[in-house]
């Protein structure tokens, strides 16, 4: 079943009216279950591309479909509705709210789409329980480390259980044992069933993904999906997959 | 919602400091306004009120003789009459202290009209023939209390003690000391033991109206009809304006220093909650991220800074209620000021913050870039300042100070707005103590009046003038004159003589120089609707007088109801022999001394009393003065503090950049420091001119309306001013330092801004 579909996407910025092409026709699957990786160099117009996708950024023109609903004409106001039940975010920065604990940025999610304080509390639980980060709890992000820091992050985001996981970067500011964590963590929430589309230029994190696609000026040049075979005990293909 | 409650209790709690600072800003300004508002509101209330609990009497009229009541009764448009009584002046002497009062015969059942409301103890009865009941204001004057022993002494000397029996508040004359005598009632029996003789005595008569506007005419026919009896008449204007004598002054001065503070927190506030709402556009983009719509930003925006505001207003509302209650003792508060004032400044309050809210909802929800602070560049100036090798700090600093245009402003405003109402506070008291320091400025060149008690007139005035701290001598006497046109007596006062003047300080055309000239107080000039070089026709007991007034005097007395000539422009009948003389002394004597001295020397046969000066009636303003700094300072604090968190916010990412350059945490710190400093340096001159430069003016503007007359206000001095301006930007420094002390030492996160602000 697909969950997001676009429809040759396109994003102009006007620049001192300059128009300026960040997205240009961009037609876009995924399905459900898959982990995209959007890979491109800087200015290659994939974090407009996930914003679009999120209604954080206003598309210029072309269509957006979410879960079969047509969300690129959305208000500003809808959009972040939907947002709040369908999709999660995963920012570089990380972006946790700095006055608040561990635990509140983690329930607020839930508590902003209605759910009831017990059972918010209960999926904040699970959650940090899942992600070990339980005795951090009632700690100040500042009192985090960068990895922590996006651990939480991703608990927030995955809070709704939303059916698309949206990362920007979401390694771009964490050194490689932290980078490491996080993947790991992703490639988990992965298999447990959650959408992913990741933007990032590291190859190595797009390695993590089953699809990889290409993006250069705005367009998509190559869209592959990784052949890989679940990792078997000791077959032959487990040589491969050590890159 | 529960999300946005859980997000504002947070964020509350982050900046517990300057949410409290908020709220108790607002809560100053909130109890200020309300004590305003009942002084404002008292001070024709007080008589609103009283009129109508004793169903008073809207004319009152004196006479040598008991008046034909029924003829009075018929002329049109008097519905009732009170009295006549029977009324007798006397000396209440209360612990060395005299005090005039006039003993007024009133019957064991209390009349209809005019009827004293008692407030302690009881009425007159027949069983307790000394009992005396006293008006509330003049019992509290003089201490007196229910059962209390009065030692009256009569015209001719006879002492006789009455106790008090009740204490009642009346309707029938303004408030002691501004309105003398005091009243006290006695039974019709007592009087006459007490005073006896009928010429010392004079009957008063009140007359009820239909329509109070029917007073003048009244008055009028009053006048006509009794013609050469009439001794003084009144009206319930003139008993009115005495009762709101004081607090109109207090209440105005509160008043505008309480609307302009509540423009200047409202400043305050806005540039709080935007700088907090700029402080925080990364976390309102989250927010929305997360799905918050526009309209919850708002809302979320809107409802945490706006409770703070409201909160300051309930917790403003009881302290004002409070103060109004305990310090002036009203026991009630007006409503409707009350309600006023309350939505009122809750309507500022949203105001105030519904344009950072509705700011900060319009974020892009894509929290990944830091809101960079505008980017400054060297100006020419700043180059030329680094040319000259001008410390870097003090450069650097200065050029940040204005790289947001629209907090640079709000902060320079919201400092020199609160520094202007401070300029004008010490303005006023730099009035108050011209007024001390200068009583001749404002009509008291004779600080000592003293009337003939055992000695004849020119034995005074030899007593008085041999005594060394004595510089001139002034014949006098004060009378009353009635006017044609006018409901009411008005009171001309005669000293001096047009050989020898007394210096009257003229504000506007000349002093008197002849026979026949006279100077007048600006309430005079209002209320006759004449002005310097008219004529004047008046009557002063039943002789005509004809006067020109050729100038206008600083008056303080009557609400500056007073017209002043030289003892030979009236009628030698009421002038000789002169009933005061007024003893202007030499400079540095001191006027008690030399009260002493001239009553030893006189053996106790001379009653002398000091001229109060009306600084010393005002005194209560400097308390008020006093509190008003403080409020303003608060507000001046709540702005510094968001300029600071501003600037720190904006220039963190500089922060790494300057010690990359080599500028040590000092020089750091400096900068910062200096960045804020401009502002409120800026903030503090300016606010500090402005006030110098409308204080005068308001003074006067304040002193034209209350009768006193243009010509008193005193600009605070140089001095004052300068301490002032040091204290403030002193302090506002000493404030900006601890953050930026605390910024420049910290290490810096790995991307150049800490996310924890």
């Amino acid at each position: 079943m697909t969950v997001l579909r676009t429809v040759n996407l396109v994003k102009i910025y006007q620049n001192k009216h300059v128009p300026v092409p960040a997205v240009r026709g961009v037609d876009l699957l995924v399905d459900e279950g898959e982990f995209v990786a959007v890979m491109g160099p800087s200015g290659s117009g994939k974090s407009t591309l996930l914003h679009m996708l999120g209604g954080l950024d206003i598309r210029t023109s072309g269509e957006i479909w979410l879960d079969g609903q047509r969300a690129d004409t959305l208000s500003e106001s809808a959009w972040a509705l939907l947002r709040r039940k369908k999709i999660g975010f995963v920012f570089q920065f990380f972006n946790l709210v700095a006055s608040m604990t561990v635990a509140d940025n983690v329930e607020l999610p839930a508590l902003l789409a209605g759910v009831s304080s017990k059972e918010a509390r209960a999926r904040r639980e699970y959650l940090l329980d899942a992600l070990s980060l339980t005795e951090r709890a009632d700690a100040a992000p500042a009192q985090l480390s960068g990895g922590e820091q996006q651990r939480v992050a991703l608990a927030r985001a995955l809070a709704n259980k939303p059916a698309l996981l949206l990362a920007d970067e979401p390694t771009g500011n964490l050194d490689s044992r932290n980078t490491r964590d996080v993947l790991r963590l992703l490639s988990e929430v992965h298999r447990d069933g959650q959408t992913i589309v990741l933007v990032t230029h590291d190859a190595r994190v797009a390695s993590l993904a089953d699809r990889v696609v290409s993006l250069l000026d705005g367009q998509i040049v190559d869209d592959g999906r990784i052949a890989r075979r679940r990792p078997g005990r000791g077959g032959a293909g487990e040589v491969i997959d050590l890159r | 919602m529960r999300a946005g409650a859980r997000w504002i209790r947070a964020d509350l709690r982050a900046r517990r400091g300057q949410a409290v600072l908020t709220v108790a800003t607002i809560a100053a300004i909130v109890a200020a306004l309300i004590t305003a508002a009942t002084l404002l509101e008292d001070s024709t209330n007080p008589w609103r009120g009283l009129f109508s609990q004793t169903n008073g009497a809207h004319l009152w009229v004196h006479t040598k003789d008991r008046p034909q009541v029924v003829a009075l009764r018929e002329i049109d448009g008097v519905t009732q009459a009170a009295g006549p009584y029977r009324t007798a002046p006397v000396t209440l002497l209360e612990e060395g202290r005299k005090a005039p009062a006039a003993l007024r015969a009133m019957p064991v059942t209390p009349p209809e009209v005019a009827r004293p409301v008692v407030a302690e103890g009881g009425w007159l009865t027949s069983s307790q023939p000394d009992g005396a009941v006293v008006e509330r204001s003049f019992a509290r004057a003089l201490g007196l209390g229910v059962g209390s022993p009065v030692n009256v002494t009569a015209l001719s000397g006879a002492r006789h003690v009455l106790y008090v029996r009740g204490i009642a508040d009346s309707a029938d004359q303004g408030f002691y000391p501004e309105w003398t005598p005091g009243l006290i009632w006695v039974l019709p029996e007592k009087l006459d033991r007490i005073e006896p003789e009928l010429g010392r005595s004079e009957w008063v008569t009140g007359l009820r109206l239909a329509d109070p506007e029917s007073t003048q005419f009244v008055s009028q026919r009053v006048v006509v009809m009794l013609d050469e009896e009439v001794q003084r008449v009144y009206t319930w204007r003139e008993v009115r304006d005495a009762m709101e004598l004081d607090n109109r002054l207090l209440g105005t001065l509160l008043a505008l220093f309480g609307i302009v503070g509540l423009v200047a927190a409202a400043l305050a506030l806005a540039n709080a909650a935007g700088g907090r709402v700029l402080a925080q556009l990364r976390d309102l983009a989250t927010l929305k991220s997360m799905g918050f719509t526009r309209g919850q930003v708002a809302g979320l925006l809107l409802v945490e800074h706006g409770a703070l505001g409201l909160l300051g207003i309930a917790l403003g509302v009881l302290p004002g209620w409070l103060v109004t209650w305990l310090v002036l003792d009203r026991t009630a508060v007006a409503l409707v000021p009350l309600v006023a004032i309350t939505a009122g400044t809750a309507l500022v309050v949203l105001v105030a913050v519904g344009l950072p809210a509705w700011r900060g909802s319009r974020t892009p929800p894509i929290p990944a870039a830091p809101s960079a602070p505008p980017r400054g560049h060297l100006s020419r100036l700043a180059k030329l300042a680094l040319l000259v090798r001008l410390p870097p700090a003090l450069v650097l600093g200065a050029r940040d100070a204005f790289s947001r245009r629209v907090p640079a402003f709000l902060t320079t405003f919201g400092l020199a707005v609160p520094m202007m109402m401070i300029t004008i506070g010490l303005g006023v008291w730099a009035t108050l103590d011209n007024f001390l320091a200068h009583p001749e400025q404002v009509g008291q060149h004779a600080q000592l009046l003293v009337r003939p008690v055992k000695l004849t007139p020119e034995e005074a005035k030899r007593a008085a003038q041999l005594d060394p701290g004595v510089r001139e001598v002034y014949p006098g006497a004060d009378v009353d004159a009635l006017v044609p046109g006018v409901a009411r007596s008005i009171r001309v006062r005669a000293i001096g003589g047009s050989g020898a003047p007394y210096p009257f300080p003229v504000a506007e055309g000349r002093m008197y120089a002849d026979r026949g000239e006279a100077v007048a107080g600006q309430g005079l000039l209002d209320l006759l609707k004449v002005k310097i070089g008219d004529r004047v026709w008046l009557s002063v007991g039943g002789t005509p007088l004809i006067v020109r007034i050729v100038g206008r005097t600083v008056e303080p007395d009557l609400d500056g109801q007073v017209l002043s000539l030289g003892v030979d422009s009236l009628a030698a009948k009421d002038v000789v022999p002169p009933e005061f003389w007024g003893l202007a002394l030499k400079k540095g004597a001191d006027p008690a001394d030399v009260r002493d001295r001239l009553l030893t020397a006189s053996g106790e046969g001379l009653e002398i009393q000091r001229v109060v000066n009306p600084a010393e009636r005002l005194s209560i303003i400097r308390a008020v003065i006093v509190a008003l700094i403080v409020v303003l300072a608060l507000i001046g604090l709540a702005n510094l503090l968001t300029a600071s968190a501003l600037g720190l916010r904006d220039h963190a990412l500089d922060l790494a950049v300057l010690k990359a350059m080599g500028l040590t945490p000092r020089q750091v710190m400096a900068t910062l420091v200096t960045g804020t400093g401009v502002l409120v340096v800026l903030g503090v001159v300016l606010g500090t001119a402005a006030g110098s430069f409308v204080v005068t003016s308001l003074i006067d503007l304040q002193g034209h309306t209350s009768g006193v007359g243009a010509g008193i206000g005193r600009p605070p001095s140089a001095l004052t001013l300068t301490v002032a301006v040091t204290a403030a930007v002193g302090a506002a420094l000493a404030v900006a330092l601890l953050p930026a002390r605390r910024a420049a030492r910290a290490q810096l996160g790995t991307y150049g801004f800490s996310a924890n602000q």
